[in-house]
């Protein structure tokens, strides 16, 4: 437990990093989505998707 | 000083300000500027030093020049119209009569020649007072000044930045080199001020806080000179790590808060069809960023020699309180992301 | 776009928790994921060209190289920085890594930007990082002179720019560059719309540099530290070409007539620069000019538009900053052991340092654009381009490849052939960290000949 808590004392740092990937991965994919949402309900390029056929925009 | 006369002369100050702020009346208006001017004279004559009796009566013959013209340019403008009310004046003589007057009071180039002698003469928080407080009163009388000659403005404001950066050039007394940053700057706001006045607004508060922060560092550092500066960095370190990006940020350095001025002026400038004018004061500024460069090389880019107990100052508290300056640096660096919401906060 | 941009902004604060014992280790370690997640911006699918869209930033094939190679320069900088910052306080030491970090963060949304203005702004705020990098961490004094030099003429070219884009605001309504490219053509034809043009481009040719206005990167790369030259000349000269592509989409109807004298000059530059090359003593001075010579042939084929001059600019941008990096790495392992950069005085490495003579003869070759390098196709695709634009500017880019073999060879004798000098007995040998170093700029570069599609910009 002890070894576990200066573990951490000094490494702490080391999880912000990764945690502003995933803040801003979840903050990209919100963004696609939005953009997503944007493109299906606009007239000019709204269409049914081809059954298999992959998202173009991402 | 008295503590009482100081609390009189300080309420004087911001009373005479005031009333002009306050007044419609061209006569109201000069006698709050009479007010202000009186009250700030023994402020700037306390320490009796020949230096400051200079600076003083330097100061108080330009400000009476000044009153004057604009008391002639309001009866002036009383006689031809039959009024005395600020915003309503139609004639171009006293129009243009008051605006040379009140560029003088606020040291605008070529009427700007008083303002680095009277600045060098004067302790630092008393040349903090000169180059805000005062430039308040006579600022908003010119942003009342309706129908204005627009080419002399911008040739008012195009020599104040040019010769703004230019006088700054070979000057070592950090006093002489604000007062110069001061007209530079003016230069700027008055450039703009019959487009978008409320950019003049904006700019003038920027500059304000601006400056602020850079006297307070130098008051810190208690440093009047260049030389003095490059032992800073053992007195107050994170100060003078920051200090060049402050300096750089009155230069007008993006993303550093001195560059949202710039940029909306130019924005309004060539949106008046004014490009070269546009581009003339944009380049006048290198001349401003010299000296704040070379400022920063001193204080914070170059390490001074120093003997052993030279590098110890820092563990001492220092005098003066460090919020004002930590709230105004923060201020002066980081408030360009803010753009929108300043301009929409300072919208006429 | 932000999965790169919050991690780096979060390497900020880990520099300053981070204890002192793993500071360079992690810093290395996060800057290197960083820079691997920067990797997805080469996929690249979407119709429009734009990929990534958040609201102000975007990829497309231009800008994912280039901000690919921004988040690779970190790990590299801190890596190369790392011997000479081991004498400073520790508190400097992360003020380093972090203006290191802020010069990504500003790079990163530099060229992500998608509107012309926060390109624009951002173009300007690397200034502020990269004149402390010079000034504050040089080594001799005249590096305040070099800040100077590098601020002011960046200044007075990029000035005009902003005047000239607030202009085009105003025509157009819009500086964004989703919509820009299909405004309606600009009418250009009185002499302050060639005034615009020239305000437009001066800012770009200042800073990438254009033979005449280059003489603030000489100094700058020699006065600068390790890290410092890097990223200047893999990334910071590229801003201008990359602003350059950009802009020209707008300035199309004038560029036929009035890009004549600038693309003289840039090829005159090729050959002037590279034979000032040939006997050049500061072997940093030597990589600057160097790097002056080929942004020479990069501004000439930008210049003519066609898209085999764009696809040309933009490898040889790439390649050439790998290759620029790594040189300027290799002359700092030897300034660190020899404390000079004057090649007379340190010459025959090999004896002393016989791997490095490997990774030297490797850089000089890619120098000097053998085949398959990237570097020789970004040359050919701009010369072959030039060629068919004018049978003369053979005379000039084959001359200028004939002296850069000159000079890269040159500088590969000279350094590392020959005896070695008596003064120089006791050498430290090179460590691991200094061949880690140079493999990891010259490795990417020799994967690219395997899929240099990564790097064609719009044609791929």
């Amino acid at each position: 437990m002890v070894n576990f808590l200066s573990f951490a004392r000094e490494h702490w740092a080391n999880i912000l990093v990764p945690m502003g990937f995933v803040i801003g991965w979840y903050l990209d994919k919100q963004q696609d989505q939005k953009l997503t949402a944007f493109r299906n309900k606009s007239a000019l390029y709204s269409r049914e998707l081809k059954p298999g056929e992959e998202l173009t925009w991402k | 000083m008295n503590p009482y006369v100081l609390a009189t002369l300080l309420f004087s100050l911001g009373l005479g300000t005031t009333l002009t702020f306050a007044s419609s009346h061209w006569l109201l208006a000069w006698m709050g500027l009479e007010i202000n001017t009186l009250a700030i004279i023994p402020l700037m004559a306390q320490h009796n030093h020949p230096r400051a009796i200079e600076a003083t009566t330097k100061y108080f013959l330009t400000q009476a020049t000044a009153a004057a013209m604009l008391l002639f340019a309001s009866l002036t403008n009383a006689w031809l119209t039959g009024q005395w009310d600020i915003q309503l004046m139609s004639h171009p003589l006293p129009t243009t009569l008051a605006s040379l007057a009140l560029a003088l009071k606020i040291g605008l180039a070529p009427l700007h020649t008083w303002l680095p002698e009277v600045l060098q003469g004067l302790d630092l928080p008393t040349g903090l007072i000169l180059s805000t407080w005062q430039k308040l009163a006579p600022l908003t009388l010119l942003l009342q000044l309706q129908p204005m000659n627009s080419s002399l403005l911008i040739i008012l404001g195009l020599t104040s930045t040019l010769i703004g950066g230019w006088g700054g050039l070979n000057q070592t007394q950090l006093r002489k080199i604000l007062a110069y940053s001061s007209t530079a700057h003016l230069g700027w706001m008055v450039l703009v001020l019959q487009f978008a006045p409320s950019l003049t607004f904006l700019t003038l508060i920027i500059y304000l806080t601006m400056t602020f922060s850079t006297f307070l560092t130098f008051n810190l550092n208690n440093s009047t000179t260049i030389n003095t500066l490059a032992t800073s960095w053992a007195k107050a370190p994170v100060i003078s790590s920051l200090a060049p990006l402050m300096l750089l940020s009155l230069g007008g350095l993006p993303p550093l808060t001195g560059f949202m001025p710039k940029w909306l002026i130019l924005q309004e400038l060539t949106k008046q069809d004014l490009a070269p004018a546009a581009t003339l004061a944009a380049l006048s500024a290198l001349l401003s960023l010299y000296f704040y460069l070379r400022l920063s090389y001193a204080m914070a880019l170059t390490m001074a020699p120093n003997n052993l107990t030279g590098t110890l100052p820092w563990r001492l508290l220092p005098s003066q309180h460090s919020l004002p300056l930590a709230i105004s640096m923060t201020a002066s660096l980081s408030l360009l992301p803010l753009t929108p919401a300043l301009t929409a906060l300072f919208t006429l | 776009m932000l999965m790169v941009l919050t991690p780096t902004l979060m390497l900020v604060p880990t520099i300053w928790a981070t204890p002192a014992k793993w500071l360079w280790p992690s810093a290395l370690l996060h800057s290197l994921l960083i820079a691997l997640a920067s990797f997805t911006w080469f996929k690249n699918t979407a119709e429009t060209g734009w990929a990534f869209l958040t609201p102000h930033m975007a990829t497309d094939p231009l800008s994912s190289p280039l901000l690919v190679l921004t988040c690779w320069l970190l790990p590299l900088m801190i890596l190369a920085s790392q011997n000479h910052l081991s004498s400073e306080p520790l508190n400097r030491q992360r003020m380093y890594i972090t203006l290191l970090t802020s010069l990504q963060i500003f790079l990163i949304m530099a060229f992500g930007a998608t509107e012309m203005i926060m390109f624009y702004v951002m173009f300007e705020a690397t200034l502020i990082p990269t004149l402390f990098l010079i000034t504050r961490w040089g080594n001799q004094a005249e590096r305040l002179n070099a800040g100077t030099y590098f601020l002011f003429y960046t200044l007075a070219g990029s000035l005009p720019l902003l005047v000239a884009l607030l202009i085009l605001q105003n025509n157009t309504g819009t500086l964004s560059l989703l919509t820009l490219p299909f405004s309606n053509p600009l009418l250009l034809l009185t002499c302050s719309d060639k005034m615009w043009w020239a305000g437009c481009l001066l800012a770009f040719l200042v800073k990438m540099p254009l033979y005449g206005v280059h003489l603030w990167l000489p100094k700058a790369h020699v006065e600068a530290p390790i890290a410092g030259s890097m990223i200047l000349a893999a990334v910071l000269l590229k801003l201008g070409g990359y602003g350059m592509m950009r802009m020209l989409i707008m300035l199309e109807s004038l560029t036929n007539e009035l890009s004549y004298p600038f693309i003289i000059f840039a090829l005159w530059g090729v050959i002037m620069t590279g034979s000032i090359c040939l006997r050049q003593t500061d072997l940093k001075s030597l990589i600057a000019y160097s790097s002056v010579s080929h942004m020479g042939l990069v501004v000439g084929g930008i210049l003519i538009q066609t898209p085999w001059g764009f696809t040309g600019a933009l490898i040889l941008m790439i390649a050439h900053g790998l290759t620029s990096s790594a040189l300027f790495c290799l002359a700092n392992t030897n300034y660190e052991r020899t404390h000079t950069r004057t090649m007379v005085l340190a010459r025959g490495l090999q004896m002393a340092l016989p791997l490095m003579t490997a990774w030297w003869f490797i850089a000089a070759l890619a120098n000097l654009a053998l085949p398959p390098l990237p570097n020789l196709m970004g040359e050919l695709m701009i010369i072959s381009s030039l060629l068919n634009w004018s049978w003369w500017t053979l005379a000039l880019t084959g001359a200028g490849t004939l002296i850069t073999a000159a000079y890269s060879l040159y500088m590969f004798i000279m350094t590392q052939r020959g005896p070695l000098p008596m003064h120089m007995i006791t050498l430290d040998p090179s460590h691991s960290r200094e061949h880690l170093l140079i493999a990891l700029h010259l490795l990417p570069l020799i994967l690219l000949i395997l899929k240099p599609e990564l790097v064609w910009g719009w044609a791929a």
